[in-house]
């Protein structure tokens, strides 16, 4: 899976993207404990940051999958 | 409905007419236009910088334009958002919106505005000064 940093997250984590491999099909919770096991200083942004699945927000039942790109979206500034 | 969505590093050309938008029975086209100002979080800045996610941002843009056109049909929105670093002054972000009546042109562009701020992925990340200011958004 392609993970998209953006904003303060790509400062915070030192780049722009990484790789991330799910076991298989993924809940958004087992993704988030995904990716605090990889990058602990994402644990602190949870609360504030939106998951989107292929460019779509996600929600607490989307299921994610090895081939998705996944985003990580902090609160937006836009405009 | 047309929709013309464009992202782009370039500058804003606030001058275009939009004039081969216009259709017969349209009696309104109105625009806003969002400018970089000299001060962000109480500093005197002289540019800001944007980034974005561009392939779901344009579909965001364009889904928060179909479902406000439900309630307020317009024949034409445009929006134009820069990214990259934008001096003060300077336009960040362009909309026009076309329609039978004021009222649904006017309903679009307000509209539209405070759905781009809720969810479409876009985000202001660096302030120039003399020292640049990195921006956080609050936790």
């Amino acid at each position: 899976m392609r993970v998209l940093l953006f904003a303060h997250l790509k400062d915070r984590i030192g780049h722009e993207e990484f790789e991330l491999t799910l076991p298989g099909p993924t809940s958004a919770d087992e993704l988030w404990r995904l990716l605090i096991a990889t990058h602990p200083e994402l644990g602190s942004f949870r609360p504030s940051v939106r998951l989107a699945r292929n460019g779509e927000y996600a929600d607490r039942h989307t299921c994610f999958l090895n081939t998705d790109e996944l985003a990580l979206i902090p609160p937006v500034s836009g405009g | 409905m047309r929709i013309e969505i464009l992202i782009s590093s370039r500058s804003i050309d606030l001058q275009r007419p939009f004039l081969e938008y216009l259709d017969v029975g349209m009696g309104a086209l109105a625009s806003f236009t969002g400018i970089v100002r000299p001060e962000e979080d109480t500093r005197t800045i002289t540019a800001l910088e944007y980034e974005a996610y561009q392939p779901m941002a344009e579909n965001i843009i364009r889904r928060i334009i179909e479902e406000i056109a439900t309630q307020h049909p317009c024949q034409f929105v445009g929006v134009t958002h820069r990214i990259g670093t934008i001096p003060v002054g300077q336009a960040a972000i362009h909309i026009v919106a076309s329609a039978t009546h004021r009222a649904e042109a006017f309903h679009m562009l307000s509209q539209f505005m405070d759905r781009l701020k809720q969810d479409v992925p876009i985000w202001k990340t660096r302030a120039h000064d003399q020292d640049p200011l990195v921006l956080h958004p609050p936790q």
